[in-house]
């Protein structure tokens, strides 16, 4: 909900101009009418229509400026008639009538352009960036009529103290919360221009191959496609600029040039070398920001490189991901370097920022009758994970054998099915997973392909099951399961259906592991207790969620030690938002947004994807394609990677099914 | 196949064909700007839009494939309009300079404009300056540009430079030149529907509707690339003579490399010199042998061959005979008279091995379609070669970089490579078994890792290319190479493409029986010798481009060309008339070229009634591949040469195609000497020094320059500024050890 004068936001007509205050309606949308903290919004202007907060906006001045935006943001405009030559004439005209020299002609002209533009613009701005113009022209006639009878600027023409501020998005972008520019690393595989492909998705995404793999892609859950057949196989087509890259031996592909170090003596020091660390290391090290890495392992990459197995993310191709980043000369990485208390203190006191990036490397209990963590036969994820991928990727430690054993994991999360489907690799007897809810839980909490993977390579699932107590031997070993099943009810006041047990159901299995993979927790002893830093109500660090300082000034946390366990795209997201906070932080003392900073968090708290949205101008029924994957035989003994990618006749019709729906928001402030 | 309706009639499209290819190939009109068939959709002018059934607003045809049973609209009243309407856009602040525009008269924008029927300009936008820019041969004139985007994806998509990108930003979006290795192709000039881009030796030279357009091969390289020769009377003051205002392709489907598109200006006036005619006759008459290059047809090839015959001449050709004996090599295991691939095979191919060339340079057209199977199959290409060509880095995704001279163990190691896990007989698994590989990699410096490397690379490909290039036929271990690899052809699923040296190399390999060497006098045609016939000779005959006939092209076809322009003196076909043959005309010869190898006895005229210009298809024939007899004499690998010291290696670069090449003044590559820092070290020679040194006699003096591209101790020595005697050298194994001496210092 949000107060507004006028409002065409996504369908809505609001136009509270003639009625007094207390009879107002309402937006039901998210609008950002204040802007900042101390700073209120006049005007929203998008591609879905426009929203007035405060009567004395100039109007045409708003839209003029909003048609200069579309000239004004290259990445998405000048490459299609419509939107090249109807984009310069749209702003032409507009600002010939705001500065007092517009004819009732021009109007028209205006309305036949806005409608060519709309029908066959290459992308979405293109198409969009009428509507809002369009809806000015109808609902504020007089005005402009005024203008146009008057020759007079529109009121606030030559006002310099009004900002107009502009962002460019996309459905997938906003939803990704790394904010990949999705649309231009999806255009470079069209266009065959691998190496743009990367470029773009490195502004905002470093991790590359890796977020090519295994990423949940909640893009794919707000792509525009979907309204018209399938959601675009996002996710995959990352990997074809990596791909080149690679491939052919080039030197880094950066977004920008890196900036020399700048050695004025101010440094970043970041407490774990995981998808978080490592991003915001890239970010500040492309700006030449000396930047340290404490890493408490022998290897780098955190949970990617320990917890996530081979067969679904080589390694070798983790590493080009990390070599990107420990190749900037700003940054250098020390391993086996543990941070505890008194070391964060001397860091801190070394460091302009520290952040902290440590993840949650601590898993958590089942929470069943007799669950000690020292019982043999007990094996925290975490920790069993670790064995595999320190021995099957780097060689360190021992490898894991299960020959002949049988093992109970209970989970429901991707780190479960890794645990499960490792095991079988392991050579497992047999493999069993308890969840509590259902298989399309399961599935949502993952993926399809990993689960049905899984099951393919033999593991058994057993669903509305949870672990009521574990039993021991004589020898204090881990023996035994008594685990209870459940039922799924449906919730009378509505909401999630309610799980009830199952009285007399209980059942109990025999294993020689439990390795419970249920959701993992910081592990928090390295904050010196006097600092007293403020943790959220699952103990993990508190922040605002925008700018990622802790309560204590100058530290700063990202990434799961921040969130809790969470995706790989959600540390880059927090990792690359705390390095820009940061970088301006040592230099101003303070914690402080971009605009471009501001207007994304504002678009994420309105959603830019709409679902009930009917698309025109596409042909529906082109199938999405699927990658081809290692037959179960093939692959179920062994670590080769399951899935091939695409091939690039799959790669290039795929990227062809995206429709560039950017579109262009300003808030007038 | 995939049924729909077109309006209103049941058509067919095929899996994958979009809804503009399967209207066009079903005869329905949808008008288009920046619609290019050899490129994937470019999607910038929205005009090519069709209205669906079912689908509201409109559907973009050219990228939209066809779904079962759609119905499909090409024109309405409101399709029209909208159509009309983008042609108003595309004609905002374009100059209205049509008069002295070198486009006028075959451009597109013109064009539609008349189609749609813009007769007057409604919108206007503040304009804003562009400034023309110089790019090498080209101009291009950014207010004339109307953002197609043609030329930015045929560089990167055909000719693989990505020396062009779109430079964004609303109306003020343009083409920006990188210059990235721009090879000077004019591939985008070519294309560009408008008078945006223009060369500068043809800029205000004519109108295009004066023009005759000849059809004709390319006189250059064995890639026989369609072109035409488009002439017309050089002047006023010279009416009789015709001039080639520039050179034209069929560039919706077809390329030209830069030499072929600007390279025209090599042809030659000639008149009935009858005392040097005589004189010719008379060294003729009391020769020996008859030398002579292959920038020759088929017919010439014949005559040369049918004066042998009658006369006993010997026949000398370096160049055509190390590959007809490497053919025949090759024959003996693999039991067919050719290699099986064709240049169409590199483009689909997933996967390419490349050896013995230095293929961007050798021949442009292989490179382009590797880079095709690059971009469109993400073909994996190994790259086996002494210098490392970082030029083509954006291709290649392996370089195998041996020592030179060690070719035949690499090929060895490479065969025993590809053929790993196929059926192989007893004998040739034995062969391979028997291989010391460790020696082998030890001594070519191929690495046993680097060639499983290569073996990883080959799972799961299903149109594999193994290419071949000269620095194979000329090697003194040619003929095991040769056998070697024919095994990979009769036991791999491999297509082999083997790159003649010159432009019909392969032509005289087929049809002349070419002698090893010669005494006494030797009367050269096109080539050096005691007398000079044609090129650079005492008596002039017409040049290729001057020249009907037919070629054999690296594809094993035969297809046919024409005279650009008459040439008024005598020709070879005149001098075997005057010896004692009878043959009104050189192309008589055409139905006489040997059916043993492949040739089929169609008349010139009959293959130029079949010729279809602006066709997907190639003209001409294939070669049929006859059947050899097996003989599986594989020897043992030699021991493999060293090569220490400074070497150099001939190689013309990518805009020179040896001696004929040479005389255009369109093109301009450098002669200098190119080597590494590294060579420079080697040679005690710095960038700018003048050096000498001796090939087989040949004396050089060349300027040295540092190429920051290249590796190692080998140096690149262009031949095509050595005329004649340049084209000779390429009869040899094309590395040489040399010693380099420094004529004058830079800065000395």
């Amino acid at each position: 909900m949000a107060k507004v004068y006028f409002s065409t936001w996504r369908g809505e007509f609001i136009d509270n101009r003639d009625l007094p205050v207390e009879e107002h309606k309402e937006s039901q949308y998210k609008l950002p009418e204040t802007y900042e903290a101390d700073r209120d919004s006049k005007a929203f202007v998008g591609w879905d229509g426009l929203a007035i907060f405060d009567a004395d906006v100039d109007v045409v001045k708003m839209i003029t400026e909003y048609a200069a935006k579309y000239q004004e943001y290259s990445e998405a405009c000048g490459r299609c008639a419509p939107g090249r030559w109807g984009g310069k004439i749209l702003h032409d005209l507009l600002d010939k009538i705001a500065r007092g020299e517009g004819a009732h002609s021009d109007v028209e002209h205006l309305k036949q352009i806005a409608q060519s533009m709309q029908e066959t613009s290459k992308c979405e701005i293109g198409k969009t960036v009428p509507n809002p113009i369009l809806d000015v022209l109808e609902h504020f006639k007089p005005t402009i009529d005024a203008l146009i009878e008057e020759q007079k600027p529109s009121k606030y023409y030559n006002d310099d103290s009004i900002s107009y501020i502009g962002k460019i998005t996309a459905p997938c972008m906003d939803a990704c919360p790394a904010h990949v520019d999705i649309p231009a690393y999806i255009e470079g595989v069209k266009d065959l221009r691998f190496d743009n492909s990367l470029a773009a998705t490195r502004q905002t995404m470093p991790l590359a191959h890796t977020c090519g793999r295994v990423c949940p892609h909640p893009c794919e859950d707000e792509c525009r496609r979907a309204n018209v057949d399938e959601p675009v196989s996002i996710m995959e087509l990352k990997r074809l600029g990596a791909d080149y890259e690679t491939d052919h031996g080039f030197d880094w592909f950066h977004p920008d040039e890196v900036k020399e170090l700048k050695n004025d003596g101010k440094k970043v020091a970041i407490i774990g070398a995981g998808p978080a660390g490592l991003t915001a290391a890239y970010y500040l090290g492309l700006e030449g920001i000396k930047v340290d890495i404490y890493e408490e392992l022998p290897v780098l990459g955190g949970e990617v490189a320990v917890g996530v197995p081979e067969y679904r993310m080589p390694i070798d191709k983790y590493n080009v991901d990390i070599d990107l980043v420990a190749s900037l000369p700003a940054v250098d990485i020390y391993t086996n370097h543990r941070v505890d208390a008194d070391r964060l203190k001397e860091i801190d006191g070394e460091y302009d920022a520290t952040l902290l990036a440590f993840g949650t490397r601590l898993s958590k209990k089942v929470r069943a009758k007799n669950e000690r963590e020292d019982m043999p036969g007990y094996w925290g994820a975490i920790n069993f994970l670790d064995q595999i991928n320190l021995w099957e990727k780097y060689k360190i430690g021992s490898p894991v054998d299960l020959t002949d054993k049988t093992i109970v994991c209970v989970g429901g999360g991707f780190t479960s099915m890794d645990v499960v489907r490792c095991s079988v690799r392991a050579n497992a007897k047999k493999i069993i997973m308890l969840y509590r809810r259902d298989e399309q839980t399961i599935i949502n909490n993952t993926t399809y392909e990993e689960y049905h993977e899984a099951v393919e390579e033999g593991v058994e699932f057993i669903f509305f099951s949870s672990i009521e107590e574990i039993i021991e031997d004589e020898n204090g070993h881990l023996k035994e399961l008594k685990v209870n099943r459940f039922e799924m009810k449906p919730n009378p006041d509505g909401g999630r259906p309610k799980l009830e047990k199952i009285e007399g159901a209980d059942f109990y299995i025999e294993c020689d592991y439990l390795i419970p993979a249920v959701s993992q927790s910081a592990d928090l002893q390295l904050l010196p207790e006097e600092w007293e830093v403020e943790l959220t109500s699952w103990n993990t660090l508190l922040t605002d969620g925008k700018t990622y300082m802790t309560s204590r000034p100058g530290l700063f946390a990202a990434g799961d030690c921040e969130y809790g366990p969470m995706t790989i795209v959600n540390a880059v997201g927090q990792a690359k938002r705390a390095a820009s906070v940061i970088a301006r932080y040592l230099y101003e003392g303070k914690t402080s947004l971009s605009d471009e900073e501001i207007m994304e968090d504002h678009l994420r708290k309105l959603r830019v994807y709409d679902k009930e949205e009917k698309v025109t101008g596409w042909l529906a029924g082109l199938a999405r394609e699927k990658s081809e994957v290692l037959g179960v035989e093939e692959r179920k003994d062994n670590n080769k990677e399951v899935n091939y990618g695409f091939t690039q006749d799959q790669a290039i019709a795929e990227a062809n099914r995206c429709m560039r729906c950017y579109y262009i928001s300003m808030a007038v402030v | 196949m995939v049924k729909f309706y077109l309006d209103g009639k049941e058509v067919t499209a095929n899996k994958g064909e979009t809804i503009l290819q399967a209207a066009r190939r079903n005869g329905s009109y949808i008008p288009t700007m920046c619609y290019l068939s050899k490129v994937k959709p470019i999607e910038s002018c929205r005009i090519c839009v069709v209205e669906v059934e079912g689908t509201e607003g409109f559907v973009l045809s050219c990228s939209t494939p066809v779904v079962e049973g759609i119905k499909v609209h090409t024109n309405s009243q409101k399709l029209f309009q909208h159509r009309s309407d983008i042609m108003k856009m595309y004609n905002v602040n374009h100059p209205l300079e049509c008069g002295v525009c070198d486009k006028s008269g075959e451009c597109d924008l013109q064009n539609k404009t008349l189609e749609f029927g813009v007769d007057s300009q409604e919108f206007s936008a503040k304009d804003m300056h562009r400034p023309v820019e110089d790019w090498g041969f080209i101009k291009y004139d950014p207010a004339l540009c109307i953002m197609c985007e043609k030329c930015v994806s045929t560089c990167n998509e055909i000719v693989g430079e990505g020396s062009l990108q779109v430079k964004l930003g609303g109306y003020g979006s343009q083409i920006e030149f990188t210059g990235d290795d721009c090879g000077n192709c004019g591939e985008c000039m070519a294309v560009c529907p408008v008078g945006a881009l223009v060369s500068e030796n043809f800029k205000y030279e004519t109108n295009a509707w004066e023009l005759q357009k000849v059809p004709a091969v390319c006189a250059h390289c064995s890639s026989g690339c369609e072109l035409f020769y488009e002439t017309k009377h050089a002047g006023a003051f010279t009416a009789n003579e015709e001039k080639i205002y520039r050179v034209s392709n069929d560039f919706e489907y077809k390329s030209l490399c830069g030499v072929g598109r600007f390279g025209y200006d090599v042809t030659q006036r000639g008149g009935k010199d009858e005392k040097e005619f005589d004189a010719a006759l008379s060294m003729l008459r009391k020769a020996d042998a008859i030398r002579f290059n292959s920038r020759i047809s088929n017919e010439e090839a014949k005559i040369l061959q049918t004066l042998k015959e009658r006369f006993g001449y010997k026949l000398l050709n370096g160049e055509a005979y190390a590959m007809q004996r490497f053919l025949k090599a090759f024959g003996s295991t693999s039991g067919e008279r050719y290699y099986n691939g064709t240049l169409e095979d590199v483009k689909n191919s997933d996967f390419i091995a490349v050896i013995g060339t230095k293929v961007a340079d050798d021949n442009p057209m292989v490179k382009f379609h590797m880079n095709m199977a690059s971009k469109n199959r993400k073909a994996r290409i190994s790259y086996l070669h002494p210098i490392e060509d970082a030029s083509i880095q954006n291709l290649v995704t392996q370089n195998i970089r041996y020592e030179v001279g060690t070719e035949e163990g690499v090929v060895a190691l490479l065969v025993a490579s590809l053929l790993k896990g196929n059926d192989l007989p007893s004998s040739v698994k034995d062969y391979f078994e028997e291989l010391d590989i460790g020696n082998l990699s030890a001594e070519s410096n191929v690495g046993e890792e680097e060639l499983e490397r290569l073996e990883r690379a080959l799972v799961r490909k299903n149109a594999k290319t193994l290419i071949v290039g000269s620095d194979l036929y000329t090697h003194g271990r040619a003929e095991n190479m040769a056998k070697l690899l024919g095994l990979v052809q009769k036991y791999g699923d491999f297509k082999i493409v083997m790159i003649p040296s010159g432009t019909n190399t392969l032509g005289v390999a087929n049809i002349c029986e070419l002698d090893a060497s010669a005494e006494g006098t030797v009367v050269g045609y096109n080539a050096p010798g005691d007398y000079v016939i044609g090129m650079d000779g005492q008596l002039s005959t017409p040049p290729l481009p001057q020249q009907e006939g037919t070629l054999t092209t690296i594809d094993k076809r035969v297809v046919p060309t024409n005279a650009a322009i008459p040439f008024e003196g005598y020709t070879l076909n005149d001098l075997a008339n005057a010896l004692g043959l009878d043959a009104a005309h050189t192309i008589d010869y055409t139905v006489q070229l040997p059916k043993k190898a492949g040739y089929k006895a169609v008349e010139f005229d009959r293959l130029l009634e079949e010729y279809r210009p602006y066709s997907p298809e190639q003209n001409g024939y294939l070669l049929q591949n006859g059947a050899e007899s097996v003989a599986m004499d594989l020897e043992e690998i030699a021991e493999l040469p060293e090569y220490n010291g400074t070497v150099v290696y001939n190689c013309d670069p990518a805009g020179q195609m040896g001696a004929l090449s040479a005389k255009s003044k369109n093109l301009c590559a450098d002669d200098a000497l190119l080597g590494s820092q590294q060579f420079a070290v080697a040679a005690k020679i710095k960038d700018g020094d003048t050096v000498r040194f001796e090939i087989n006699g040949e004396k050089f003096v060349k300027v040295f320059k540092i190429d920051t591209s290249l590796k190692g101790v080998v140096a690149m020595n262009p031949l095509f500024s050595k005329g004649l005697s340049g084209d000779m050298l390429c009869s040899d194994y094309r590395f040489h050890k040399v010693n380099i001496n420094v004529e004058s210092g830079h800065n000395e």
